[in-house]
Parts: C-alpha cells; sequence; structure tokens
C-alpha cells in the first residue's frame, strides 16, 4: 500500500463490474480512460435517438394506415357516387330521349299537317309573285278553296309511348278509397297537416266555391290527395 | 402426494398438449399438400381458373345510326325500350309500402295484376296468362318506353323485370318508308336499313372486369374497355316534307282512279339526287307485315312497264343528235301510216295536218314518230336507247337494282323495229324513264341518279358522296332543242294540265298497255314525265299510275304533276318568272289550232 495509491475505487476490482473512472482533473489530458467517456455518454444518447426512430416508424405506419383506409373509402364512396351518376345519366339520357321522340313525332309532316287543319289552314291555290324590283305581279294569285283540306292518305306514325293508359286519374282513385274515418284520405289528413296555404283557403273562400263534383252530396269536400 | 398429483397432472397436461400437437400437424401437413398442389403442381391452370372465375366480358353494343333525310330530319333512329319479364316462381301476394299512407300493406298478386293492366296495353285475363305459372322466363310485354317500364317496377310485384332492348324507331311512320326498309328479328331486310347495314351497325365493343365472390367489380383489378365503335348516320337526298306530299298527291290519284299502284317520283336534274320517290301505299317500317308485299320496296325500282309516248323523246332527240330531224320540219300526218307491211295508227282520228316535228311530239303522233325514227338505223337506235340506261338494271344504292328489258335489234320481231321508236316493246322502270329524261334536258349529260346523299360519323364528321361525273350523250344544241319540245307538249299538246303559272314547264305523257300475268295486254300504264323551270331546268318529277280503271281518255295524271311541281319550285325557292313560252309551232302555217 506504499505505492501511489490507485485513483480507482478498490470496490471493482475482484468483480466483473466495469471499473469507474472519475476523471480528475490532474490526468485528465494523458489517462488512457479519456478516450472511454465519450461512448459512455453516447449510449443515452443513442438511445434517444431509437426512441425517436421507432415512434417515426409507429406514425409512418399509421399515416400509411390511414392514408390506405382513406383511399380505400374513398374508392368504396366513388363506386356509390359512379353508380349514382350513370344512374342518373341512364335517367336524364332516357328522358332526353323521350322528349326528342316527341319533337321528331311533332315533327312529322303528318302532325304537322293535322296540326295546321286544326288551325283551320287549308291547301294553298295558284299563289302570285311580285316583283320588287319592278312591281310586277307574276301569276294570277287566286284565294284559298276553305274547304281544300290536306288530304291523309299517308297514315299518321303513333305517338311515342301512346300505348301507355292515360296518366292515372286522381279522383277515381278518391273515389274508389274508403271513406271516413279509415279511409285514405282521412289518413293523408292526418299525416300531412294542413298547410297555411290551406288555411288562408278555407278562411277566405266560402262554400260557394266548391263545385258539386267536388262536394260529392256533402258540405264540404272530400280531402284531396294533392 | 402434493408432488406425485403434480406430476400426474404434467403428464396428463403434456398428453393433452400432444394430442394438440398431432392435430395441428396433420393440419399443418393438410394444408402443405394442398399448397404443394396448388402451388407445385399445375400452379398456372389455378391462377388461370381463379382469374376467369373472377372476369366478367360484358359487350358494349355499338350505337345503330340514324337515317336522316336532307334537311338532317330523323328518318330512322334506335331508341331504348325495355321487355318485361315475368320470372312465374317469384311472382307471389306481396307487401309494399302505400305512399299515401306511409303504411306497409298487403297487396294480392291479382290487384298488381289490374294495375299492371291499365300501364300496358293487354287485359287482366291475359296478363294472368302471363304472370302466373311456374315458368322462370315468360315474356309479359315488349317495348316498353323506359317511363312505362318505370311505372311497372314500380307497381313492386315481384318476378317482374324489365330488360333493356334497342329498338329501331320511324318518327315519321310511313312517309319513304319503302326507301328507309325496315328491320327483322334478326337483322336488317329492307331498304337502306339493309344496304347501309355496314355504314350503320358499327362495330360492338367489350368492357373486362373482375368481379369479387358477392358479385361487385374489384375496383382496383383488370379492367378493360375496348369501346364499341358507333354506327354512321346515313343522310339521304329525299326531302322528308316532299315525299310526304307527293305520297298524299300519288295516293289521291290512285285512289281516284282505283290503281294497281301509283308513284311520284322528283329528281334534282344536276346532281342527280332523288328528292322524293313516293309510291300509292307506303310500308310503315314499323310494322311491314300490315302492308301488301308490292309496297314494301320502291316501286320506282321494282316495277317495270312499258313506258308509252314518254319513250317518243328518245327517238326525237337521238334523230335531232343524228341530225335528221330539226324541230321545224314539216310532215303530213295521217292518222294511220303503212310502214314495212305494219300498220301504225294514233289514238285518235284526228285528220291529216301538216305538222312540225315538234308539233308530232307535242300531240303524241305514232304515225310521225315513226316517220322520223325510220331515218335512223334501227341500230343506231339500240346504241342510243342503251346508252341512256335502257336495257341495264339500275343501281341508286339500294340493294334493289332497278330492271329494264331491251331486246338487241337481231331478236326484235317484225314490228318492234316501229313499236320501240314510240315507247313499246320494251320496258322501263320509273327511274330509267327520270334517268333518260335527266340526261335529255340536263344539257345532254347523264348523271346517275342517287340516294345517299353522306355519311356522318359519331363525332360528326361528314363524308359526302359526291355526284360522279356524267357522261355526255346528246349535245347542248339537241338538249336546248327538246326543252323546247317538251314546252310544246305543256302548250298546245297532251299535257296542258301539266301548266305551272308563272313557270316556264315542259313534258312529255305517255300511255302504253300493261302485260297481264298471262301474255297479253289487259290494263295500262298512265305516266307524265316533266320538267321546270325550262331556262334552267332543275327539277324532275315523274308520276305514273299503273293499271287505272275506266276509260283511258279519262284518265288524267298531269294535275298531280302539276301539284307536285308547284309544290317543289315554291319549297326550293324557285321564284316565278312569268316568262314567255319558247315551244316551237306545232303547225305548218298560220292555224295553230288544229283539230284533234
Amino acid at each position: 500500500m506504499s505505492a501511489e495509491p490507485q485513483p480507482i475505487a478498490p470496490a471493482s476490482r475482484g468483480s466483473l463490474a466495469r471499473s469507474l473512472s472519475f476523471p480528475t482533473r490532474t490526468d485528465d489530458a494523458t489517462s488512457p480512460e479519456r478516450s472511454m467517456s465519450p461512448m459512455l455518454r453516447a449510449l443515452p444518447k443513442l438511445r434517444q435517438r431509437q426512441k425517436g426512430l421507432i415512434a417515426g416508424i409507429i406514425a409512418v405506419l399509421a399515416v400509411a394506415l390511414t392514408i390506405v383506409l382513406a383511399v380505400n373509402i374513398h374508392v368504396a364512396n366513388s363506386q356509390y357516387t359512379v353508380v349514382e351518376l350513370q344512374n342518373e345519366y341512364r335517367v336524364l339520357s332516357q328522358s332526353n330521349q323521350a322528349l326528342t321522340e316527341e319533337v321528331q313525332h311533332l315533327e312529322s309532316p303528318q302532325a304537322l299537317s293535322s296540326a295546321a287543319v286544326g288551325l283551320g289552314m287549308v291547301m294553298p291555290a295558284e299563289a302570285g309573285a311580285l316583283d320588287l324590283a319592278d312591281g310586277e305581279v307574276t301569276g294570277a294569285a287566286e284565294p284559298a278553296d276553305s274547304g281544300d283540306r290536306p288530304s291523309s292518305f299517308v297514315a299518321a306514325p303513333p305517338a311515342p309511348g301512346g300505348d301507355a293508359a292515360a296518366p292515372l286519374n286522381v279522383s277515381e282513385t278518391v273515389t274508389g278509397a274508403p271513406s271516413g274515418i279509415l279511409g285514405g284520405g282521412a289518413l293523408n289528413t292526418l299525416i300531412e297537416a294542413p298547410s297555411g296555404q290551406n288555411e288562408d283557403q278555407t278562411s277566405a273562400g266560402t262554400q260557394d266555391q266548391f263545385s258539386p263534383t267536388e262536394l260529392n252530396g256533402g258540405t264540404i269536400p272530400a280531402p284531396s290527395f294533392d | 402426494m402434493a408432488a406425485a398429483q403434480k406430476k400426474r397432472a404434467e403428464r396428463v397436461l403434456s398428453f393433452r398438449m400432444r394430442i394438440g400437437l398431432t392435430m395441428i400437424l396433420v393440419m399443418l401437413l393438410l394444408l402443405g399438400g394442398r399448397l404443394f398442389h396448388v402451388q407445385g403442381l399445375d400452379p398456372a391452370g389455378h391462377a388461370q381458373a381463379a382469374v376467369s372465375e373472377r372476369l366478367r366480358s360484358v359487350p358494349l353494343p355499338a350505337h345503330r345510326g340514324d337515317i336522316l333525310d336532307a334537311e338532317g330530319r330523323v328518318l330512322a333512329t334506335s331508341v331504348d325500350r325495355y321487355d318485361i319479364v315475368a320470372d312465374q316462381q317469384v311472382v307471389d301476394d306481396f307487401v309494399r309500402l302505400d305512399e299515401t299512407t306511409g303504411l306497409r300493406e298487403e297487396v294480392p298478386v291479382q290487384t298488381g295484376i289490374a294495375e299492371l293492366s291499365e300501364i300496358v296495353d293487354l287485359d287482366t285475363e291475359e296478363l294472368t296468362d302471363l304472370i302466373i305459372g311456374d315458368s322462370r322466363y315468360s315474356v309479359v310485354t315488349r317495348s316498353l318506353t323506359p317511363e312505362q317500364s318505370q311505372q311497372v317496377l314500380d307497381l313492386e310485384i315481384p318476378g317482374l323485370y324489365a330488360e333493356p332492348v334497342s329498338e329501331r324507331s320511324y318518327p315519321s311512320g310511313s312517309v319513304a318508308g319503302s326507301i328507309i326498309g325496315f328491320m327483322g328479328a334478326d337483322g336488317p331486310l329492307e331498304g337502306i336499313e339493309a344496304a347501309q347495314d355496314e355504314a350503320l351497325s358499327g362495330s360492338d365493343g367489350e368492357r373486362i372486369f373482375e368481379v369479387g365472390g358477392d358479385g361487385v367489380r374489384i375496383p382496383i383489378a383488370t379492367f378493360e374497355e375496348l369501346p364499341a365503335e358507333d354506327g354512321q348516320d346515313v343522310r339521304l337526298t329525299i326531302d322528308q316534307d316532299l315525299q310526304w306530299f307527293a305520297q298524299e298527291a300519288i295516293a289521291k290519284k290512285a285512289n281516284q282512279y282505283n290503281a294497281a299502284w301509283g308513284n311520284a317520283t322528283v329528281v334534282d336534274m344536276s346532281s342527280g339526287e332523288i328528292l322524293a320517290m313516293a309510291d300509292s301505299e307506303t310500308v310503315d317500317p314499323a310494322s311491314p307485315g300490315e302492308t301488301e308485299e308490292l309496297f314494301r320496296r320502291p316501286l320506282a325500282l321494282t316495277q317495270d312497264f312499258e313506258p308509252g309516248s314518254t319513250g317518243k323523246a328518245i327517238t326525237f332527240a337521238m334523230a335531232l343528235e343524228e341530225g335528221t330531224l330539226n324541230p321545224t320540219d314539216g310532215f303530213t300526218v295521217d292518222n294511220r301510216y303503212e310502214v314495212d307491211g305494219q300498220t301504225i295508227s294514233d289514238a285518235t282520228r284526228h285528220p291529216t295536218l301538216d305538222m312540225t316535228a315538234a308539233g308530232i311530239f307535242a300531240r303524241s303522233y305514232n304515225t310521225g314518230t315513226v316517220m322520223i325514227g325510220g331515218e335512223i338505223p334501227e341500230e343506231t337506235r339500240y346504241d342510243y336507247m342503251r346508252r341512256v340506261g335502257l336495257g341495264e338494271p339500275l343501281n341508286i344504292g339500294l340493294g334493289t337494282e332497278a330492271n329494264s328489258v331491251l331486246r338487241p335489234p337481231e331478236e326484235w320481231d317484225a314490228r318492234q323495229h316501229l313499236t320501240t321508236q314510240f315507247g313499246q316493246g320494251y320496258t322501263t322502270s320509273v327511274l330509267h324513264n327520270l334517268q333518260a329524261f335527266q340526261t335529255m334536258t340536263n344539257g345532254g349529260v347523264d348523271v346517275p341518279l342517287r340516294l345517299v346523299d353522306a355519311y356522318i360519323d359519331a363525332d360528326g364528321t361528314e363524308h359526302p358522296v359526291e355526284s360522279e361525273p356524267g357522261e355526255r350523250i346528246f349535245s347542248e344544241e339537241t338538249s336546248e332543242e327538246m326543252l323546247r319540245m317538251f314546252e310544246g307538249v305543256v302548250d298546245y299538246g297532251t299535257g296542258t294540265e301539266a301548266a305551272v303559272s308563272g313557270y316556264r314547264v315542259g313534258g312529255k305523257s305517255g300511255i302504253a298497255e300493261a302485260a297481264g300475268a298471262s301474255g297479253g295486254f289487259d290494263g295500262h300504264t298512265q305516266s307524265f314525265i316533266g320538267m321546270a323551270p325550262l331556262e334552267d331546268p332543275k327539277y324532275l318529277v315523274a308520276v305514273t299510275v299503273h293499271r287505272p280503271q275506266g276509260y283511258w281518255r279519262d284518265w288524267e295524271v298531269t294535275d298531280t304533276f302539276r301539284e307536285i311541281m308547284s309544290y317543289v319550285l315554291s319549297s326550293y325557292d324557285e321564284a316565278p318568272t312569268g316568262a314567255e313560252s319558247e315551244a316551237y309551232d306545232g303547225f305548218e302555217g298560220e292555224n295553230q289550232d288544229q283539230p284533234w
């Protein structure tokens, strides 16, 4: 023990534990332990970095998952939108087609001819022509014969969708429905509260304004569906 | 004791674990075996089978092109229709929401059928037969409009489905029906629908995609779409309004004389475009079966007949062209004329008259015509007739060709070299007559008649069909002279009724006997072909009536011609000029008013 006392604590002796180093002021430039000290310090730093990485990976995973989920939801939603839009397109193009058909039908010569007859038009007689340059009349104009209707040998085409039955007559349905408290009309009144406009009408109107068919033998008209 | 118990418990546990382990191993082996089977043996085949199990291919039908008239008005188009089909095994009483009450109500199937009968054109008994039963597929009704089909579906009768079909619609009904043609169950049958099918039909496309087990498309899997190539629209030279007017006019005429058929055809002179081709009765393309077979195709094409006196025009034109005749050359014309042992007589017993060639033409005397035609050798005459199109089929792009029968001179009988000069002994169709007349009056140039104006792609690009360059057959001079001769017919000849006030109109009437089915003649064909305005001929109108009933001198088709020609001139903005007639004198000397 006469030797220069070691700066190392005796506690480390004879055990597997690493010797602790206590940097001293005296030999901090020459001591071999000096190079080991940054390694020991780097360890907690490294641990800190790993924590960030894991958090980062989790975050990336979460974001990726969210994105995938969002994309999937979007794709699924888009499918519905596509179907919806396709249906809308079909309905619109079909109603467009129906209207076009109607126009084409009305444009057909037969339809034009019968519409003209309906307006009281007749076939033209001999026409005269007035030359604007010299004021001369060519041809002997005659008045049209009021009885000279265009012939109709060429059968008129059937109206588009002409086979369809007349639109459902609401009043018939009402007549057929059971009356009284059990009737559809009564239920209708219960379900749909009378609107303000309706009230105005009732308050302003007198019974004289109802036609006999509306009254149908009663004193107030039966509730209607419209 | 405690130790022994623990030991036994351990042994039991380990025994159970072993069983479990064995089971897991067996399962693993099974799965491994299966995996090996699938992946090791024929993996491609299984993958293929899996893909084809998922793959669905849906045809994308091409839209059939429209048929349009010259102004772009639709004559034929394709529309969406629905067939209502019942799966009778599913049909039953049902429950549906009553919209007015907001309650769910039980509906007996008979009530549903009663409601259905209000929408479709069938009574409840017929519907019951079609809907109640055991069949899995029963067509209840065909070609409902989308609106009607929606009404049917709104009834919510179970087992009733709407199948979409594409159907042809003809908005103007039987206007130009025989030209448009019609479709059968398996495709086009007649007319433009059949002749232009290639352009109209386009080519179908295909859509390929993968579906999951529930039949829903897998969004990110294979998706291929081969787009359909829509058919082209075919624009005709036909004017729908004029066509209708002509159909009315000729139907009136055919009806008046109770004729077998009548035809009125209008042609644009310089382009050869057929503006109208009207028959006395026309097929409605939507229901072709309801019309007699004769009227399902254009009569101007399918019917050939002896033209009669309209054929004299060719004889006069060739005599002028050959230089053997001047319109004002004088002839002494009796009502009978003996030549080569044959007697030619005129329709009326007129006195002997000193006439010009133009007068002979105007009054349509056979005797005078034979004097003029006799100057020209048979072969030359035959050659001219062939050059104006007689004796060969005429095609206007409608599938059917128009026929004309003209035998060569070697095969003519003793009288035929005379009769062919005045329109007998050979047959022509209306279109042949028009083609010949067009050649004579269109400055002598033969422009082929045609019916298709343009093909229009789905994107609107037009491919116009150009008029073929015409072939000169007569000189301009001959054509000019012929026009003045035609004017004489309307001025003082057989066609005075054809005159349209304010315009210079020319033409030629014709009447010939119609050959019967069993040989010999048993009827007549009356016709008039005319053109206007003569200063610059633009329109040709031919009116033909076949087998009119009654006495031949009473028949008159020139009034129908005038009706149609006035309509053509006014609707195509041809201003009346009121110009003086330039017809040649018909008779020699001062007196132009000679007895018939």
